[in-house]
């Protein structure tokens, strides 16, 4: 069971995205909201999965920068369809987290 | 105009819970509807739900989801994709659509349920959309479902199944009664939202959807995984309950609610996912495994979250991790063997190519069960038609409802699990099972498994047709092969349409 346990053993969190415009934003938008911090990016054609160790946050002016245009948080609820750690939704930003770190 | 920010509003405007005067707490929450668990009103005020939404937004978003949905489907409704697709595929789609879109619905009571009787105003509030959610699945999922009704009587089981008493209906109909029906809104928040909705709905409704794209499905693959979105949000409703419990010293009670409805998904998610991605898609638009999306979905995000939470992995957690090797295996061979009772076409998905990938994703598949189909394929070159179909049903479990399997080959490893209670014994495919059973017998002792019908006598005639009757499965909707057994001639494997050699006697 090495290969399960090498699977469970991980901090990983982050979205889960529909692929699309969002998507392609969100990805932009971590790495300036998440300084010094890095992402894997998973491309599965019909989803993208980002993630990124423990603490992953997406901000909505951050959002509205990269898209041109006014940008409600909720909008990333068109296309989040998972994501690993806990969600902290605020109008402002999207926080991904862990409490524990394995 | 100018709104405030939701979080200066929403915590206020969702505070409604009250004292009542008139009844008692227990009147307005029974506890046997709202929380068995015996928490007061008070000790559920801490509830935080974490994906919050106002009523406002959520239209707004909901109409852009159905927007994106239909119009996707407008645009490839001229495309023929379905008729140009391999029968595979468009088993996939038949498999899924009959398995899930009532199956969706049965999910409102539950959320109606937590919106009612639960007794955290955010759980009632999100529980709402909740409601709203599982009816837009319903509805979406039948409408697709339904422009392939010309093509194929077998659609018809998308608006049928659910209400027959085929195996797959008894089965479906049990564990999502034992999660929703027969539960209090504080339980099946842990079972339903927590312990399904974020963990196995993402294998069939994202890993799926990435097949999907894959083999040029986008329509069903950009439906399906918009009704995964809404599972993301409504999911949280669970995790939000744990929380709660454990800050009250419930945590045994809540982890016992996890392990039971962990391990009744899974019986139901890789009967229904597993041969999906791993023998009915074509190879071609293959990528990840079964296996692999588990790893991704479940072991490394689903139970990362269930640690995260403060809870236990479930105490079957090995032999799950090793169930991941075999259980779909053994379950897609004999849903093929068992073909007509199903209302798709199972493709056996053994041809040379495919037994390859077979091996490489999981090593030893050709000693196990490649052994198995080499019999079959035999059989099948043969003209042994009488060994291609049962003479009796398979053992079926008294819990879960699906077969009692195991891995071939390795001294046939399979073992009995029973249990003496009341007049009968009761059968078990595995320790969990009857672990579930153990501990309640009285809930689950009246539950007849299609097995005990017929020796009951309640499927008259006892016998293969009487069976096809009683599951109300009619000629035009009884599966066959998918590719009319072209994979047993390896040399047809590349073009399934080319003419085969004439069979030889048997």
């Amino acid at each position: 069971m090495t290969e399960a346990t090498d699977f469970m053993l991980n901090n990983k969190v982050g979205p889960v995205i529909k692929t699309g415009e969002i998507a392609d934003a969100v990805i932009e938008a971590v790495r300036e909201d998440n300084p010094g911090k890095t992402f894997v990016i998973e491309d599965n054609l019909a989803y993208v999965r980002i993630q990124t160790d423990g603490e992953c946050i997406i901000r909505r002016e951050t959002m509205e920068a990269i898209l041109g245009r006014p940008f409600n948080m909720q909008e990333l609820g068109v296309v989040l369809a998972s994501f690993a750690g806990q969600i902290e939704s605020e109008s402002t930003h999207f926080r991904f987290y862990l409490t524990r770190t394995l | 105009m100018a709104f405030l920010n939701r979080a200066d509003w929403y915590d206020l405007a969702r505070a409604t819970n009250w004292s009542p005067r008139y009844v008692s707490e227990d009147q307005l929450f029974p506890p046997e509807m709202s929380d068995r668990f015996g928490l007061s009103l008070e000790q559920w005020e801490a509830y935080d739900e974490p994906f919050k939404i106002s009523y406002r937004e959520y239209v707004d978003v909901q109409s852009r989801k159905d927007a994106d949905a239909y119009s996707v489907r407008a645009a490839l409704a001229r495309s023929n994709f379905y008729d140009n697709a391999d029968a595979g595929w468009q088993s996939i789609l038949k498999l899924h659509f009959g398995a899930l879109c009532l199956t969706e619905y049965s999910a409102v009571p539950g959320e109606s349920k937590m919106a009612r009787f639960g007794k955290a105003p955010g759980m009632r509030n999100m529980a709402t959309f909740g409601a709203l959610d599982e009816m837009r699945h319903t509805q979406i999922q039948l409408y697709f479902a339904h422009e392939f009704v010309s093509k194929s009587r077998q659609f018809d089981l998308a608006q049928k199944l659910l209400s027959t008493n085929s195996w797959a209906a008894i089965a479906t109909r049990s564990a999502m009664d034992d999660t929703i029906l027969g539960r209090d809104a504080a339980t099946l928040s842990i079972m339903l939202t927590f312990a399904l909705e974020q963990g196995f709905t993402n294998l069939q409704f994202l890993g799926l959807a990435a097949d999907a794209a894959r083999a040029g499905d986008f329509s069903f693959s950009n439906l399906i995984s918009s009704v995964q979105t809404d599972e993301a949000r409504h999911s949280q409703i669970g995790g939000a309950t744990l929380k709660v419990l454990i800050a009250n010293g419930k945590k045994e009670e809540a982890q016992r609610a996890v392990d039971i409805s962990f391990w009744r998904q899974w019986r139901l998610f890789f009967t229904l996912t597993g041969p999906a991605i791993d023998y009915l898609t074509p190879l071609a638009h293959r990528d990840k495994s079964f296996k692999e999306f588990i790893q991704e979905f479940i072991v490394a995000q689903f139970e990362r979250a269930l640690v995260d939470l403060g809870l236990e992995r479930p105490w079957y957690w090995d032999f799950f991790l090793k169930s991941i090797e075999f259980y779909h295996h053994s379950g897609h061979l004999e849903i093929w063997f068992v073909r007509q009772t199903v209302w798709w076409n199972p493709a056996a998905g053994v041809s040379a190519a495919e037994r390859a990938w077979l091996e490489a994703k999981y090593p030893g598949w050709n000693a196990k069960w490649g052994r198995l189909w080499d019999v079959i394929a035999d059989n099948v070159r043969h003209g042994r038609t009488d060994k291609l179909y049962p003479k009796t049903l398979p053992m079926l479990c008294n819990i879960c409802g699906l077969s009692v399997g195991s891995i071939p080959h390795e001294g046939h490893s399979n073992r009995g699990y029973w249990t003496e209670f009341g007049m009968r014994r009761y059968y078990f495919c595995s320790e969990p099972c009857q672990w579930i059973f153990n501990l309640e017998p009285l809930r689950y002792q009246d539950h007849k498994s299609v097995i005990d019908r017929l020796l009951c006598g309640d499927i008259q005639p006892p016998d293969i047709e009487g069976t096809l009757r009683y599951f109300d499965l009619m000629p035009g909707e009884r599966g066959e092969d998918a590719h009319d057994y072209a994979w047993a001639w390896p040399e047809l494997a590349l073009d399934p349409a080319a003419e085969r050699p004439s069979q030889e006697a048997a």
